[in-house]
Formats: structure tokens, C-alpha cells, sequence
């Protein structure tokens, strides 16, 4: 039995494997980057320093 | 006496002051704008399907005109230009920079705008591609990628310029959104249309871009954004964000490849199902991993939730993160999707992804925003709880008809002596419960709409009260 293989499943292939070619580059890059090493938690300390000092207190307290 | 509030006297930081947020503010208030208008087209769909005689006569409104309005406006008027307003202002914070060019913010903003009265005004006409998630014109869609190219450059610009090596996971879930983007939106706005893919090859590409709209742009974007304020909101340090990578890459690599099993039991490939079907359930890998990270973060934490809006909406957008990401899989297996496919379960499915999970977490978003782009206080937040409720009362009523309506429908259709009129007679009161959810969800948007319009419209005349005076340390 032949399988119908479609254009379509060409066309989209080749992008899932350019999509997944370009994951697995920039995976590797952020490994190379130290994001999953000892210092990958830093960003989400420096993420919390306040760049907001400026508003009204009882803006922050709830919202 | 003077009064020396604790948060304000924190040391300053070096970033203070430096964002104008011009386009911040563009964005976000037009979001919000269309949110309000396309609520009322939501409506009266919901109103058609009680009532089909309701406006039937009125060309504008017939239910092939109001639907692609509704699908189109919700996800680029509404969610997109949230996402994208709520982009303008993280990505800048995250990297310690002002944004790349502010002029070509606003610039993106007025297209945008542009973008969307025409499609409100096409769609109306009649004039669309007949697509899914795809009806907007061509020259319409053309100008999409245009702008879309413009928000690229300038998001990317200023990462390029960013103070700090390593970036916050956000920053990684929106640059993976403006890539994936991309790649989707054309493929299901352009290479839908080129020669030779009609019938089953336009469905094939039409459902890969369909359900990656969904995954992978609603979903980063979404992401993206309730990673920056499910801590910011609750001044509590993300729990791991070596966990958050990890649930970054593996949606990378998985998502893309589950749009086929819309299709599952359809006239394509087996083994093209078959692949859907295996990275549908490999989503429950990235799922656990957002989702536990942000239950773990909120750890210690969850009292905050009685008084902080933005955090209600946050984490009962990660129950139905949670939710919509385990029926997502589990009815694209073959036997379970015998009975839902096509049914009501797929848009109670396809609304708690879009409006339960990602509208809830933008709206967090807007919420936490304004008031501070403004630098003022929301103008009410007692009007901003009964929103919340309004959406989730409404939101739940919906979802749940909607799924049991589903089951119900699919179970009737399996069944040949059941003539198919009855089976839409059947359904007529899970569609009042909709219209009834609809309402409520519709009262909650106007809640909404006002609260932020009016925080913004106020501000000037709040900052004009005496705030405690900050004292550096």
C-alpha cells in the first residue's frame, strides 16, 4: 500500500526540522552559556531588584 | 511628621526612570479597547446559538461574519497586543536598558491599530480567506508581518544592548515567540494559498499553523508573562529557573509537532497521527515543569492571593494552564478523540487555553502595568476583584458546559440512529448556560475596561494627592 504523502507534510516537516535544528543550536549555546550550571538561578534573584522606586507606596502594596 | 514608607526608601535602582513606556501604554490601553468590542461580538454568537433568528437577517451580523470577527479580534485586537504591550515593558526591565527605539514602538502600535480596524472592517464586509485563525485578507495579513518584524527588531534590539549576560527565562519565552511566530503565521497565512495545497494538504498546514497559534505564540507569550509577574506580584524569588530552562526547551522541542491530531481519524497519514499523538502527551513534560514552578514559587506564599488581584488571576491561570494542557493531550489519543473531535469539548477546550489561561495571565499583566506606567494607583481595587470573579464564575460555566456538552454531542454522533437535527436540538440548554457564562464573562471585561481606562484617564488627578515622601536610605 503506498502512503499518501502529502506536499503539505514536506512543507511542514521541513519547517518542524528548521525549528528543531534551530532548538537544538541554541540549546547547546545555553548550555555553553552556563544556564543550566551553578550560576543559572542569578537571573531570577537580579529580576527582583525594584526599578520602580518612584511610585506611590499603596500602588504596591496589593496589586 | 513625615512618613517613611518602607518600599519606597529602598535603595534606588540604577534602571529607575529610565523607560517612557510610551508604547506601553499604546498598546496595552487599544488591547484592553478591544477587548470591550469584541466581547459584544462574543456575545451575540453565544445569543445565536440560543436564538439563530437573532439578527438573522442583518448581513453584518450573520454568524460567518461575526465568528472569524471574534476568533481574529480576541486573539490579535485583545491578546496579542497585550502580550506584545506587556513585552515592551519586560523585556526593556529584564535587560536593564531602555527600549531600542521607542519611535518605532509607537510606530508598531499605530499599525497595529491599523491592522485591526481593518480587519474589523473586512470581516464585517465579508471579505476573509475562509481559514482558521487565518479569515484576515491578505494585504491585511501582509501588513501583520510587517508590524510583526518591527515589534521583532526593536524586542531584539534591545536584548542585543542588555546590561546582563545571562537573561531571564521571559526574555527566553518572548524571543522564542517572535521566531515561532514567524514561521506559523506564515506558513498558515501564505502557504496555505500557494499552488497545489487545497483539500487535505490545506487542513494539514492550516491545522500545524491552528494549533502552534496557540502553542507557540499564546503559549510563550502567556509564559513569558507569568514568569516575569507571578514573582514580581508576590515579591517572592522565581522557585527554580535552572526548572524554568528546562520546561523552555522541552516545549521547543515538542510542541511543534502536534497539530496533526486535529485531524486524528481524518484522511491523512497514519503515521503522521501517530506522531501528533506521541508529542501531544510528551507535553505534559514542559506543562509540569511551568506549572510546578510556579506553585512551588507561591510556596509559603498563598495568603497573598486574598488581597492581590494580579495574583489571582496569575494562579487560577495556572489551574487552567494545568487543566487545559492535561484534556490537550489526553483527548488527542484516538479513542478519546472519537467522541470529542469536533465537537463543543474543542472550543471549551480552545477557551480555557485562550481566555482561561493566557487572557488571565495578560490581564495580570495589565493590572500590575498600568498603575505603574501611569505612576498612580488603580482606580478601584474592589472593581478589579469583582472582575476576577466574573471572569472565573463565568469562565468555569463556560468550560464546563461546554466539555459535558461535548461528550454528550459526541456520544450522539457516534450513534447512526440518532438523526443529527435532534442532536443539535439537544444541546440547545448547555448553549443557554454559555450564553449565560457569556454574559457574565462579558460583565467582567467591562469591569475591566473601566478600571484600567479609568486608572489612566485619573491618573494625572491621583498623583495630584500628597504621597508619603520617599527617604533614601
Amino acid at each position: 500500500m503506498t502512503d499518501a504523502t502529502y506536499a503539505s507534510v514536506y512543507f511542514s516537516y521541513f519547517l518542524f526540522f528548521l525549528l528543531a535544528g534551530g532548538a537544538v543550536f541554541f540549546f547547546v549555546r545555553s548550555l555553553r552559556d552556563g544556564y543550566l550550571g551553578s550560576d543559572s538561578e542569578e537571573p531570577k534573584f537580579r529580576m527582583m531588584q525594584d526599578d520602580e522606586g518612584d511610585l506611590p507606596t499603596n500602588s504596591r502594596r496589593t496589586l | 511628621m513625615a512618613v517613611q514608607p518602607t518600599l519606597a526608601s529602598a535603595p534606588v535602582a540604577a534602571g529607575q526612570d529610565i523607560h517612557q513606556d510610551t508604547t506601553v501604554k499604546m498598546f496595552l490601553l487599544g488591547a484592553v479597547g478591544y477587548f470591550a468590542i469584541v466581547g459584544v461580538i462574543a456575545l451575540i454568537i453565544a445569543a445565536k446559538f440560543v436564538w439563530p433568528e437573532f439578527l438573522g437577517t442583518i448581513s453584518y451580523f450573520t454568524y460567518g461574519r461575526m465568528r472569524p470577527l471574534h476568533v481574529n479580534g480576541m486573539l490579535f485586537g485583545w491578546l496579542l497586543a497585550a502580550d506584545m504591550g506587556l513585552a515592551y515593558y519586560i523585556v526593556p526591565r529584564l535587560c536593564g536598558v531602555r527600549l531600542w527605539s521607542e519611535k518605532l514602538g509607537v510606530a508598531t502600535s499605530i499599525l497595529w491599530n491599523i491592522i485591526i480596524v481593518s480587519a474589523i472592517v473586512s470581516l464585517l464586509g465579508g471579505y476573509q480567506k475562509g481559514l482558521e485563525y487565518a479569515d484576515l485578507p491578505t494585504p491585511v495579513a501582509v501588513l501583520v508581518v510587517i508590524a510583526w518584524v518591527m515589534f521583532g527588531v526593536n524586542i531584539f534590539g534591545t536584548i542585543a544592548t542588555r546590561k546582563y549576560q545571562q537573561m531571564y527565562v521571559s526574555t527566553w519565552y518572548l524571543m522564542g515567540t517572535i521566531l515561532w511566530t514567524a514561521f506559523v503565521y506564515l506558513t498558515g497565512n501564505f502557504a496555505t494559498l500557494l499552488p497545489g495545497i487545497t483539500g487535505v494538504n490545506q487542513a494539514n498546514l492550516t491545522w500545524m499553523y491552528t494549533h502552534n497559534a496557540v502553542g507557540l505564540i499564546f503559549t510563550p507569550a502567556g509564559l513569558a508573562v507569568a514568569y516575569y509577574f507571578i514573582p514580581r506580584a508576590s515579591n517572592t524569588p522565581l522557585f527554580s529557573h535552572k526548572l524554568s530552562m528546562i520546561g523552555f526547551w522541552s516545549l521547543a522541542f515538542v510542541y511543534v509537532w502536534t497539530g496533526a491530531h486535529h485531524m486524528i481519524h481524518g484522511p491523512i497519514s497514519q503515521w503522521l497521527q501517530t506522531i501528533s499523538i506521541v508529542f501531544s502527551v510528551m507535553l505534559l513534560i514542559p506543562v509540569w515543569a511551568v506549572v510546578y514552578n510556579f506553585i512551588a514559587t507561591m510556596k509559603g506564599q498563598w495568603h497573598q492571593l486574598g488581597d492581590n488581584v494580579s495574583l489571582k488571576f496569575l494562579m487560577s491561570g495556572t489551574v487552567f494552564y494545568l487543566l487545559t494542557c492535561f484534556q490537550g493531550p489526553m483527548h488527542s489519543l484516538r479513542s478519546v478523540n472519537a467522541i470529542v473531535s469536533k465537537t463543543d469539548w474543542i472550543p471549551g477546550h480552545a477557551h480555557m487555553a485562550v481566555l482561561g489561561t493566557f487572557s488571565f495571565m495578560a490581564m495580570a499583566g495589565v493590572y500590575y502595568v498600568i498603575p505603574r506606567v501611569f505612576k498612580t494607583t488603580l482606580h478601584s481595587e474592589t472593581l478589579a476583584n469583582w472582575s476576577f470573579w466574573l471572569f472565573l464564575i463565568g469562565g468555569l460555566g463556560m468550560f464546563t458546559a461546554l466539555w459535558l456538552g461535548g461528550f454528550w454531542q459526541g456520544w450522539q454522533w457516534n450513534n447512526p440512529a440518532i438523526p443529527f437535527i435532534d442532536t443539535v436540538v439537544a444541546l440547545k440548554p448547555v448553549w443557554m448556560v454559555r450564553f449565560l457564562s457569556g454574559i457574565m464573562i462579558f460583565g467582567g471585561i467591562v469591569l475591566f475596561m473601566f478600571n484600567i481606562i479609568s486608572t489612566a484617564i485619573g491618573a494625572g488627578q491621583r498623583q495630584a494627592i500628597p504621597q508619603p515622601v520617599a527617604v533614601k536610605a
